[in-house]
């Protein structure tokens, strides 16, 4: 009983979302990965967006590269589970040009870094 | 508008609990024990049933009580039920009794409280979408939680409800006397505290009315106080009547820098714009009052203010620059100075975060001119002691307090909040008070000693025959007040000097050892942080070397002028306001005020406390210290801090104590002090002076107040008052 | 519940009843009883609701008898505000609790109302799952609540209510609490691309974005929005107790609580 009740303690039993090892969660990473990376021609000619493919490409490459450093498998879950709403949003062409174009942010402009700058900037 | 639950205030602050409490462990055997709502709670005797209940929480509904002032027991909305007594009594003015069973929500109780609700109504306008009492109202509130939802009263559908003409009580306070319910707060608090005894009632029942019996303005510095007081729409704020409803503003705690007392504040804005200014309860510094200055001179944030940088042209006229040019020519006069004719000025007004900035930027380019504008001697213990230039009794201990000696100071107009708690001292507890100095108008009986300053060596040598030395020595908790412009002429450390010898020989005798006697009282908000920061007080001696470059930080008390300055000087003034400094200046960097930063600010006593930014900075305005490290970036002299965090670690390293918000430390050294002065005293032959003598000089002393249309006012109503017969 | 209702309508012993059940389960904590004990003021105030002993003592007893029927899922069991059934189940137990309640005789809530969320940040279980159901058979409402955290999936009521699917939808817009097993779990409030759940406490009142039209891009862009939170004291309350009645009073009673007795499921 006691000992029962140290291991619930120490290791806290979860619900999984979908996968249940750390080998079935990256292999769903990787099927989304390939699915954006198929859709991508597709999607570059049905929004008419001003990216090439390559760019699409390294934009999703880079996408998936921010969250490389996530371990938990149901982080990893949702985050796929969310990847691949966004992928059909963008399949059945719900989503608009705005939309895919928001990845890019390409009006940002960099905001400025040090004291200076902020200070003839007048941004905190 | 401040309101708030007598159990809040009851809640009185640590070190006031102390001797109370002790007081309390002793008398806790005769504590009474009453019952409130079948709740016990034990009291002191002499508690009232309004009090006690508040203990545990239980607020009685009231109008004419208030916590400060005198009971009147005329409102009768108190009224509760007591178990065998034969009709409902008045919580706020019946001591409790042992065994006493209150019942606060019995349906007695609720009936009398309908009923006098009901009658009160009767008179009331029911104009509460044109009243800007509406939403911070007690009658209101109260209604709706006591009151019933219809009146019986019918006969005044024809002869319509009682109006009463509005008085006239100056620009400040706006009087609809119609609405008037007779609690006489406004007439407790001008006698009491303020010390005007102008406000009384006229006629009986229904011709009662509250006024000032012939038409004439509330001369009082605290006179604001009464629209606060007000339990419903009769006195309100003339500038912010019709200017907002309380629930469409943002309130922002904040702390007072138009006096040295620091006093508590709640700046209310809408819009980006300060509304209003309200106090907020500190029982160490301002109880739950504020003079007439803090609170009304918030109109001057909008007027006269620096919104860009500018710099002088070839004809002298100030153009309007971007930051970048203003920088640059700033940087580029400091840079070519040499270091021996820089001269930096700390001014009334300036925070702690840009005295440190500004001392840290001119140490680095080599100079050592950082001075304040107000002189303090530098003689003998100077400025190194904090304790010979502070406040050392604190400002809350003063009514505690058996004799006061006032040296060359009108504490009513320097420090009205100060002068508000000798007054209570004086009133409720037979304090005596002296002055020295010229003969003003205190609002209470004081023993004028004279105005010449050897009155004051003969007090401190023991050879004055005077009546008060014999009282000071009689004393047990005596206090001397001096104030800082006496020291400005060169008599001034000999009588620092005297008055250190006679408030420390007083003290050395006193039984309680804890008991400090010397007080010194600035007259600017920035003067003690300055000091503390190592700023020099006072620029005379700079002046003399003829400096090349002038950095001003909201220096605008006038003594820098071209005429004293050599014709090539270059004046840099960083202010939020167009007053005497920007006037004379080559090159303007636009600052914030009080209320646009994050600033901190030590008041007389040594209490270092924060401003919190309520609105943002006007057009390009920036925070203070923010300006002086753009520009030791430029200068070449980087300052090693980029946030405020790194500005209060730097401010910490200087003084510790200053980072501590709302503590005060208590003060030692006095021997040393006492010791290192002994040499300075020289004979005293001059006489005192004050620079505020009348109530028509109080309201415009700074850049802020100077910029309000308020305060002018004020002045002008003053003045014709003063003409006028009664 | 139609058990009981015609027991206690034809009989109108509820008081003895209560009693009767004291002694029956003497684990459990009984309100009824303390109910009755006082002696029912008839309201005679126009605007304030009435208060029914009678209807009361009914949901009591449905709490009870829920918590009887399905002792393994029902982990509290609590009335709210004087008349709303509340039953409190971990998340495993939201299909069979549904299920029981919609398809058993004396409950029939067959309509499932709306399927409300709470965030409570500082819980370990932030996320509140709120299903309300009504029986038109039977004139009654029921609550059922459950508690889950972001990563934590709920099963999806649809198979049991069809009307689950758009709230459950909206569950995870709002909340971005995930349903296993719904048949079309996307978006429905949000713009697409939108980042972010809205109605978590943690998301901020101004959003992480603004949207824009630009006209060099000819389209609709999104930007980073920065506004930052300034200092404020809300001083909304009067130092006057508007509502004394609810001074110190609690606003759910418990009816079964068994959260104590099983050790709760991590």
């Amino acid at each position: 009983m006691s000992a029962r009740q140290a291991i619930q303690v120490g290791t806290k039993t979860v619900k999984p979302v979908l996968s249940v090892t750390q080998g079935e969660a990256r292999l769903r990473v990787l099927s989304l990965y390939k699915a954006w990376y198929r859709q991508i021609p597709y999607i570059v000619k049905d929004f008419d967006i001003p990216k090439s493919e390559e760019q699409c490409r390294a934009k999703l490459k880079e996408m998936f590269l921010r969250n490389k450093d996530v371990t938990d498998i149901r982080v990893i879950d949702i985050l796929v589970i969310k990847g691949q709403m966004e992928l059909k949003e963008s399949v059945n062409v719900w989503k608009q040009k705005g939309h895919i174009m928001a990845y890019f942010k390409p009006t940002e402009e960099p905001k400025p870094k040090d004291f200076l700058s902020k200070f003839f900037s007048g941004v905190e | 508008m401040l309101r708030q639950p007598l159990t809040r205030a009851l809640a009185l602050s640590p070190s006031r609990v102390a001797p109370l409490a002790a007081r309390k462990f002793a008398a806790q055997a005769d504590k009474v024990e009453v019952f409130i709502d079948d709740k016990p709670v034990y009291v002191p005797p002499g508690t009232t049933v309004l009090q006690a209940a508040a203990e545990i929480g239980v607020e009685i509904p009231r109008f004419c009580y208030h916590e400060r002032l005198a009971v009147a027991g005329n409102c009768r909305m108190c009224l509760v039920e007591v178990e065998k007594s034969p009709k409902p009594v008045a919580a706020c003015a019946m001591p409790v009794m042992k065994g006493m069973r209150v019942k606060t929500n019995s349906d007695l109780t609720r009936k009398a409280r309908e009923g006098v609700m009901e009658f009160l109504l009767v008179n009331h306008p029911l104009d509460c979408p044109i009243c800007d009492q509406g939403g911070e109202c007690d009658l209101q509130d109260q209604s709706m939680a006591f009151g019933s939802d219809k009146s019986r009263f019918t006969d005044i559908h024809f002869s319509g409800k009682r109006a009463v003409e509005d008085k006239d009580v100056g620009p400040l306070i706006k009087t609809i006397m119609t609405r008037c319910i007779h609690c006489t707060r406004c007439i407790r608090f001008a006698s009491e505290v303020a010390g005007v005894d102008d406000f009384g009632t006229t006629g009986r029942g229904t011709d009662m009315q509250v006024g000032t019996y012939v038409e004439k303005m509330f001369l009082s510095e605290l006179s604001g106080n009464i629209i606060d007081l007000c339990p419903v729409g009769a006195l309100t704020s003339k500038p912010y009547s019709f200017a907002a409803r309380p629930w469409e503003t943002r309130r922002i705690d904040s702390v007072d820098v138009l006096d040295p007392l620091g006093s508590n504040i709640v700046v209310a804005t809408r819009t980006n714009e300060v509304l209003r200014i309200l106090p907020r309860t500190n029982e160490e510094i301002n109880e739950e009052w504020l003079s007439d200055k803090s609170r009304f001179a918030c109109d001057g944030l909008k007027r006269q203010r620096l919104v860009t940088p500018m710099i002088a042209d070839s004809r002298g006229n100030l153009t309007p620059v971007e930051w970048e040019e203003a920088i640059v020519a700033a940087a580029t006069a400091l840079r070519d100075c040499p270091p021996d004719k820089l001269l930096v000025v700390g001014g009334d007004l300036a925070d702690a975060e840009s005295l440190v900035a500004l001392k840290d930027l001119a140490n680095r380019l080599g100079s050592e001119a950082v001075c304040t504008e107000h002189y303090f001697p530098l003689d003998g213990a100077g400025t190194d002691l904090r304790s010979s230039y502070l406040l050392n009794t604190k400002i809350a201990n003063v009514e505690d307090a058996d004799f006061v000696l006032l040296i060359g100071t009108n504490v009513r107009f320097e420090a009205p909040l100060l002068n508000a708690r000798i007054r209570k001292a004086f009133i409720h507890k037979e304090t005596d008070v002296a002055l020295i100095g010229p003969k003003v108008d205190l609002t209470y009986e004081y023993t004028h000693v004279g105005d010449s300053a050897s009155i004051v060596k003969d007090l401190a040598t023991g050879t004055s025959s005077h009546e008060v030395l014999k009282r000071l020595e009689n004393s047990k908790r005596p206090v001397v007040i001096l104030g800082a412009d006496q020291l400005k002429t060169s008599e001034g450390p000999a009588l620092l000097a005297y008055t250190q010898e006679l408030a420390l020989s007083l003290q050395d005798k006193l039984e309680n050892k804890e008991w400090k006697v010397l007080n010194v009282l600035q007259r600017t908000a920035s003067q003690v942080a300055a000091m503390d920061l190592g700023y020099k007080p006072g620029v005379g001696e700079m002046l003399q070397k003829g400096p090349k470059v002038v950095f001003m930080l909201g220096a605008d008390a006038g003594v820098i002028t071209r005429e004293n300055l050599p014709k090539d000087c270059v004046v840099i003034y960083q202010g939020h306001h167009g007053d005497a400094g920007a006037s004379i200046a080559d090159i303007v960097l636009a600052g914030a005020a009080y209320t646009e930063k994050n600033g901190t600010y030590v008041n007389a006593e040594g209490r270092a406390q924060q401003t919190l930014p309520a609105v943002t900075p006007p057009g390009k305005a920036r925070e203070d210290w923010k300006i002086i490290r753009a520009l030791s970036e430029v200068v070449g002299a980087r300052l090693p801090y980029d946030n405020l965090e790194e500005v209060r670690a730097r401010l910490a390293e200087v003084c510790p104590s200053m980072v501590s918000y709302g503590d005060v430390q208590n003060n030692n050294y006095f021997a040393q002090a006492r010791a290192l002065a002994q040499s300075l005293q020289k004979p005293v032959s001059g006489t005192l002076d004050v620079q505020l003598k009348q109530l028509e000089d109080f309201f415009m002393t700074d850049s802020i107040s100077r910029a309000s249309p308020t305060m002018a006012k004020c002045v002008q109503a003053v003045i014709k008052q003063k003409q006028s017969p009664y | 519940m139609s058990f009981f209702l015609k027991r206690t309508l034809g009989a109108g012993r509820n008081l003895s009843r209560a009693i009767l059940n004291t002694n029956q389960y003497p684990g459990l904590q009984l309100v009824a009883s303390k109910a009755d004990q006082v002696q029912p003021q008839v309201e005679t105030r126009p605007t304030v609701a009435k208060f029914d002993p009678l209807q009361k003592a009914h949901l009591v007893d449905f709490g009870k008898y829920v918590a009887e029927c399905l002792p393994k899922f029902v982990q509290k069991v609590q009335i709210t505000a004087g008349n709303e059934l509340e039953v409190l189940v971990p998340t495993d137990g939201v299909i069979p609790v549904l299920q029981f309640l919609k398809d058993h005789h004396n409950a029939q809530f067959a309509s499932l109302v709306d399927i409300g969320g709470m965030d409570v940040p500082s819980r370990p279980y932030r996320f509140e799952i709120i299903y309300n159901l009504l029986s038109l058979r039977y004139n009654a409402r029921i609550r059922v609540k459950t508690y889950t955290d972001e990563l934590t999936p709920i099963d999806s009521a649809c198979e049991v209510f069809k009307a689950a699917n758009w709230y459950e939808r909206e569950i995870w817009d709002m909340y971005g609490v995930f349903f296993a097993n719904h048949p079309d779990l996307r978006r429905i409030l949000t713009d697409y691309g939108f980042e972010g759940h809205p109605f978590r406490k943690d998301f901020p009142l101004s959003g992480y974005v603004e949207v824009r039209y630009d006209d060099e891009q000819k389209r609709v862009v999104v930007e980073p929005l920065e506004l930052a939170q300034e200092f404020r004291r809300f001083e909304l309350s009067a130092p006057w107790e508007q509502f004394p009645n609810f001074r110190g009073n609690p606003v759910s009673e418990d009816v079964v609580d068994k959260t104590d007795d099983q050790p709760k499921k991590e």
